[in-house]
């Protein structure tokens, strides 16, 4: 069975307490940590120790992908010095001012696939270009994301079979043409479908759908429904 | 039932939540095959809602129309319903369609009409940009008019909303006189459309009939008289609205200041939210002295939904052949009440103490 977890950002945006507290209530073994604005970063890695992540056994953070000019190496002085190793450090390639500073933290950095407002990391030729600039980097696969920018999915197929010896997670959710994350329908499950046998069983699925507390046991239901196992599943 | 009490300016006019009860009630009298239809569309329409729950998104919008839509489905009614769609081209969107027809089969008594306007894709952009001219074919009118006239989203509403918001910018901010003029300020871009379409209906009926050799005459006609009545009436009230909610100082504020015209769009969006029945009872309910003629109108309407709510004269009624209509009894009972129904229409719409005759003179005939 796939680990799977939520984004706390999806359950209860900065609320990084509230959204655990809530996947205290469900049975998921994966959890991403969500600071997406600057203000939110420090507070949550002032928090991290004091915080009982024992019960997952994966755990990732998703860092600020809007913040003030100047404020990148900030960031990264931050999280070199607050984020736990190995946890995958997932970021937006429109973030990235600097790579220098970001290819030192090799394979930590979990680069995601982007909606198709940003101007970068779309699509398989995208990718590859901030993927020379970090070799090492590995992917946070937002099918989502992929979803919209090209519904159908062949970009997606591209992303993965490209990359997919990089892939560390996934960000599942429907991405509306508002480009917000909204919960999976029929249409996208059919369509992640198509690709999940890219997706090796050991990925763990992060979800991004904002969902109530008690419609989360049906997401994830929904989820495993999008993203089945089977027998051709490729290996990374 | 869709508006509650509403501002309106200097005067505030009370909107019932349910005309159509507000109305019955103060005419003492009882729409029984009224009130069972709606209670039988509701609980239809919920019923879709829960088979169909994750089928639709933000970006779709499952959209019923005709008498489910209107509060008037009986157990012989079809389910005329399509998906909406706002977004991206999605070629999933087929198989969407599919499984919410494979929903939808289980619970109606019939297919759509075999003219293709229902269980189908419908996409927002033709239906907002293409008004008028050579793309505006007869099909793009009918589903961008029964969008305002008769539909409501089951299930997710966003595309919905967005889409019959667009079609009522384009009516009515690009029509010039209706914000520039100084006298009635009826939105007669969009009343033109909407009598446009009455008249297609009409003319349809006609093509109709030599296209399916007669079948289904009587029906098509007692429909024609009635319920394709009431949607044009209903657009043309909701059309007046725009002119009678407002007093004359609060007209000229309103219509004076460009920073309202999103507020009087929004307005008349709340306002196609209600049934036709609604919105003709709503209008109604203003005018006591309209009384009688409301009487007949509604108590008209209630026997027409008596007759298709009723297996043996509804199937009477499809099968009669267009000859036999004069010694039919059921036929000559429908046409009858559809005479009831005109002239109630007539003297609401030129009773010149409401001020709906001046409005019609200028506005409905020519």
């Amino acid at each position: 069975m796939r680990p799977i977890g939520f984004s706390t950002g999806a359950l209860a945006y900065s609320n990084f307490r509230e959204g655990l507290r809530m996947l205290g209530q469900t049975e998921v073994q994966a959890v991403e940590l969500s600071a997406l604005r600057q203000g939110e970063l420090y507070p949550l890695l002032q928090a991290i120790h004091s915080l009982d992540l024992s019960r997952f056994d994966y755990i990732s953070i998703h860092v600020p992908s809007q913040f003030e000019a100047g404020w990148e190496s900030v960031m990264w002085r931050l999280i070199v010095g607050g984020v736990p190793g190995g946890w995958p450090i997932v970021l937006h390639p429109d973030a990235i001012g600097d790579f220098g500073l970001w290819r030192e933290l090799g394979a930590s950095v979990c680069v995601e696939n982007m909606d198709k407002r940003k101007p970068v990391g779309r699509s398989v030729g995208e990718l590859a270009r901030i993927f020379e600039e970090l070799p090492d980097a590995t992917l946070c696969f937002d099918i989502g994301h992929a979803r919209q920018f090209d519904p159908t999915m062949t970009e997606a197929w591209l992303i993965l079979r490209e990359f997919g010896s990089k892939l560390r997670q996934v960000h599942v959710s429907e991405v509306n043409t508002r480009s917000k994350h909204d919960c999976l329908s029929y249409a996208s499950i059919l369509a992640f479908q198509e690709v999940a046998h890219l997706i090796p069983e050991s990925v763990p699925l992060i979800l991004e759908t904002p969902v109530l507390e008690g419609d989360m046991g049906a997401e994830i239901y929904k989820v495993r429904e999008a993203l089945p196992i089977n027998r051709t599943t490729m290996a990374a | 039932m869709s508006e509650g009490r509403h501002y309106n300016g200097q005067t505030m006019v009370e909107v019932s939540k349910d005309p159509v009860t507000a109305l019955e009630k103060r005419l003492g009298t009882e729409w029984m095959h009224l009130r069972k239809a709606r209670e039988v569309s509701a609980a239809k329409r919920q019923e879709i809602a829960r088979l169909a729950v994750g089928l639709d998104s933000e970006d779709t919008s499952i959209v019923v129309s005709g008498s489910l839509a209107r509060d008037e489905f009986t157990n012989g009614s079809d389910i005329d319903w399509s998906l909406l769609i706002d977004g991206s081209a999605d070629p999933k969107h087929y198989d969407l369609l599919r499984k919410i027809g494979s929903v939808i089969d289980t619970l109606a008594a019939k297919s759509p009409g075999p003219e293709g306007t229902f269980g189908k894709m419908v996409f927002s952009h033709g239906l907002i940009h293409e008004i008028g001219g050579e793309d505006d074919t007869n099909l793009n009118t009918t589903r961008r008019l029964l969008l305002l006239l008769e539909s409501r989203a089951v299930g997710r509403d966003v595309a919905h909303n967005k889409v019959v918001r667009g079609i009522l910018d384009r009516y009515l901010l690009e029509d010039r006189g209706f914000w520039r003029g100084s006298g009635h300020r009826v939105p007669r871009f969009l009343q033109n459309d909407f009598a446009r379409y009455w008249r297609t209906m009409t003319v349809d009926f006609a093509y109709k009939l030599r296209n399916r050799g007669g079948k289904e005459w009587a029906i098509r006609n007692i429909k024609l008289r009635m319920s394709r009545k009431l949607l044009y009436i209903s657009g043309l009230l909701a059309c007046y609205r725009c002119h009678l909610d407002y007093d004359e100082i609060e007209r000229a504020r309103v219509y004076g200041d460009a920073g309202m015209r999103f507020e009087v769009i929004k307005r008349l969006q709340s306002i196609f939210r209600a049934t036709p029945l609604e919105i003709v009872s709503g209008v109604l309910l203003r005018y006591p002295h309209l009384d009688a003629s409301a009487t007949k109108v509604l108590g008209a309407y209630d026997g027409f939904v008596g007759i298709l709510s009723d297996s043996q004269q509804r199937k009477r009624l499809e099968d009669l052949k267009e000859d036999e209509a004069d010694d039919d009894e059921t036929y000559q009972k429908a046409r009858s009440l559809s005479h009831d129904f005109r002239d109630g229409l007539l003297e609401v719409f030129f009773d010149e103490k409401s001020g709906m005759c001046n409005l019609t003179r200028n506005y409905g005939v020519f």
